[in-house]
């Protein structure tokens, strides 16, 4: 079982998220925003990140900005995007090796790449998965 | 136009002034050098003739008279010499006389006694005595020979030839004469060139002409004269320029009428007027190079004062880059390029679209179109920024329904408490996406005017009443806390209860919104001068003085509002001032970032009727 956090501003996303990575036996631990996600990663690290792009504050990227290539950076990195956030970020976020989930999403396939992160232990080298 | 016949009377005055200064100036600059230039050769010229003619009368003169005192002294000498010899005449009285003839360097003499016999004479007589005497060899000197008591004894006659001038003064003269002859010459030189110069003009127009009228030549452009050939030339070229225009506009006429100029001067004055009055630039490049033309609009687009692009290079007007790719670019017409251009004096920076097409006629003239798509561009951008958020708001409760509708068919997720949850948000989010979905019909109604309102008496302390109560969850929600105050009379308003419900429902809504908790939202109804005002004031973030114009425009939100991460289409606002505005109403608001936003609607009354002081 993985230790997983969660940024997302909108309350009804975070709640189906957690709700099924914990149904799936995973610690979730949640972040409204960008900040807050990366005050729980200083103090609590944990192995994989599922992020939101759009937060107020520090977005989903600045935070990835700010963790990527840290040591104790997470081993799985997901991103939830919008089609047009994907459009113009898609290098950047393919140059990090960071899995992009677009929205609408479908809860089974998060958790089932989830699992497949947790398994491989190792995010950079995992194809992304197609929608 | 009033000022036509001032324009006409300066126009002659300047016209007659304007004659004098040319006819002096011609004068000056062309006549008096030619009179004086003429007058100076041949006084020269005279000179030199009438010093040499002159010269050489002069010089005869003296030799003829010394040549005659000579000869009239060698006849006195001879005379006394045979005077001598006269009582005995010698056997060779005839070599005495070739003698003294030869001494004197005279060509014939003889001697004749007082009876007329010959008693000498050199050469022997071959001639008849009565010969002239220039036959004899010059000029004949006659002098008597006189005894010693003085009487006459005969005479001598003597021949001398005229000797010619010595050498100095021949080369004198010679001199003199050349001088005369190489200024007769050059005179001629001079005044032939002259005179060549000033008909070459002549001839080159003789030819064009004969050759236009005999059909060699069409283009009338191709008589032009060289300008090297001077003023004539220039005028000849202007000449052939102005009936080249008006035969092209002859021909370019579809009506076939003729070169009627008065008709021409009034179709292109009002040519001129219409094309002034376009909000479209218009240029005419000659030759790929030269702006011959430019309306009203493309001076002022391009940043030209009046009349300030005509004669300019295209290059110079727009920069050798756009107009590279306007006119010398690969892609057939017509060709466009977009470019930016600040205006002076403002910091409003334009896009502009220019497109080139050729003339339409039969020179190589293009027409340059600049068109201000600056509105269009900005309406493009704000249509792309709508449909980015619309994305968004849209994607967003998508994403929940689809998530929580996937939870609900989960065995994994079959408690009662998940299932409720899972219910509730689907509902709020099916609501929250079909709010927005009204919001995007009701926008793009009233952006193309489609929009009717249901005019109706509307009771509208109950609407307000109503729109307050729906908002209160969500104020409470947030701890703001909201309020409704009501004048003692209560008005109703003649409008469409639904779209009114609408307006009043976006002002709280966003009143509340931008309300961070323990903030408060006053929403106050009076009537002045026949119109409900409906007052919406927060204490909220409020808006920045330079975004408050434009909070009004479709699809536009407030920067802070953005960055406070708000869910927003930026649509309410734009419906509400609509709907005021369908109302003959309208919307304003005051505001101060930090302190809050005071937001006024006002409608017109239908009557008045007695209503309590509420507070909810």
């Amino acid at each position: 079982m993985s230790r997983i956090l969660v940024a997302e501003d909108d309350p009804h996303i975070l709640r189906v998220i957690s709700l099924w990575l914990a149904r799936q036996g995973h610690e979730v631990l949640e972040a409204r925003d960008g900040l807050e996600a990366l005050n729980i990663w200083r103090h609590q690290r944990p192995d994989i990140l599922v992020t939101d792009v759009n937060m107020p504050g520090l977005d989903g990227l600045e935070l990835l900005d700010r963790i990527v290539g840290d040591r104790n950076a997470p081993r799985g990195l997901v991103v939830l995007t919008n089609r047009w956030d994907h459009r113009e970020i898609g290098q950047k976020l393919a140059d990090w090796g960071v899995h992009v989930v677009p929205k609408p999403f479908s809860p089974t396939k998060l958790a089932e790449l989830v699992n497949q992160l947790q398994q491989q232990g190792l995010s950079q080298s995992a194809p992304a998965p197609s929608e | 136009m009033s000022s036509n016949p001032q324009d006409s009377v300066e126009g002659g005055v300047g016209k007659r002034s304007g004659r004098w200064t040319w006819l002096s100036e011609r004068l000056r600059r062309e006549a008096l050098p030619e009179v004086f230039g003429v007058a100076v050769v041949v006084l020269l010229v005279a000179s030199a003739v009438g010093a040499v003619v002159l010269a050489g009368a002069a010089f005869e003169r003296e030799r003829v008279v010394e040549q005659r005192e000579r000869g009239n002294r060698m006849a006195r000498l001879l005379a006394a010499a045979f005077a001598r010899c006269s009582a005995s005449v010698p056997e060779d009285a005839n070599d005495a006389a070739r003698e003294w003839a030869t001494a004197a360097g005279a060509t014939w003499v003889r001697w004749t006694d007082a009876e007329g016999a010959v008693r000498a004479e050199w050469p022997h007589e071959t001639l008849a005595a009565s010969a002239p005497s220039q036959d004899r060899g010059g000029e004949t000197f006659v002098a008597p020979v006189l005894g010693a008591d003085h009487s006459v004894l005969g005479r001598v006659e003597l021949a001398i030839s005229r000797t010619g001038l010595d050498a100095q003064t021949a080369t004198g003269l010679r001199f003199a004469a050349g001088v005369a002859a190489g200024a007769v010459v050059l005179a001629y030189l001079a005044l032939y060139r002259r005179a060549r110069r000033q008909l070459r003009p002549l001839a080159a127009i003789r030819r064009s002409l004969c050759d236009y009228g005999a059909g060699v030549e069409q283009d009338l452009r191709a008589l032009a004269m060289s300008a090297s050939l001077g003023q004539v030339a220039e005028c000849w070229n202007r000449l052939i320029e102005q009936v080249a225009n008006v035969k092209r506009l002859a021909e370019g006429d579809p009506s076939g009428r003729t070169a009627d100029t008065a008709v021409h001067r009034f179709e292109s004055r009002t040519q001129r007027r219409l094309l002034n009055a376009l909000p479209l630039g218009v240029l005419r490049v000659q030759g790929g190079e030269k702006i011959v033309y430019a309306n009203a609009a493309a001076d002022r687009l391009l940043g030209y004062g009046p009349d300030g692009l005509t004669g300019k290079a295209i290059t110079e007007a727009i920069g050798e880059q756009y107009a590279n790719a306007l006119l010398r670019g690969q892609s057939r017409s017509p060709r466009e390029v977009l470019m930016t251009r600040k205006l002076e004096d403002s910091d409003y920076v334009a896009t502009l679209r220019l497109a080139a097409t050729a003339g339409g006629d039969a020179s190589d003239d293009i027409v340059v179109t600049v068109e201000d798509v600056s509105r269009m561009r900005e309406v493009e951008r704000s249509r792309d920024s709508f449909l980015y958020h619309i994305t968004h708001e849209l994607r967003t409760p998508l994403t929940n329904i689809h998530a929580y509708a996937e939870t609900l068919t989960r065995p994994d997720f079959d408690d009662e408490q998940t299932r409720k949850e899972c219910y509730n948000v689907i509902v709020s989010e099916t609501r929250r996406l079909s709010t927005l979905v009204e919001d995007i019909l009701n926008v793009s109604q009233l952006e193309v005017g489609m929009a009717r309102i249901e005019l109706d008496d509307v009771d509208i302390v109950r609407l307000l009443r109503a729109m307050v109560q729906d908002h209160l969850a969500a104020a409470d929600g947030k701890k703001v806390d909201l309020t409704l105050s009501l004048p003692p009379k209560a008005p109703r308003v003649r409008g469409d209860k639904q779209r009114l419900a609408m307006l009043f429902g976006n002002l709280i809504g966003n009143a509340v919104k931008y309300t961070p908790a323990g903030g408060r939202v006053d929403v106050s109804l009076e009537v002045v001068d026949e119109m409900a005002r409906v007052i919406v004031r927060d204490s909220g973030i409020g808006i920045p003085p330079e975004e408050q114009a434009r909070v009004f425009e479709k699809f536009y939100r407030a920067s802070n509002a953005q960055s406070a991460s708000t869910p927003g289409t930026g649509l309410g606002l734009a419906i509400a001032r609509e709907v005021a505005r369908l109302h003959g109403g309208d919307i304003w608001l005051s505001s101060e970032p930090g302190k809050g936003s005071t937001f006024v609607a006002e409608v017109p009354v239908s009557s008045t009727e007695p209503a309590g002081r509420t507070s909810t």
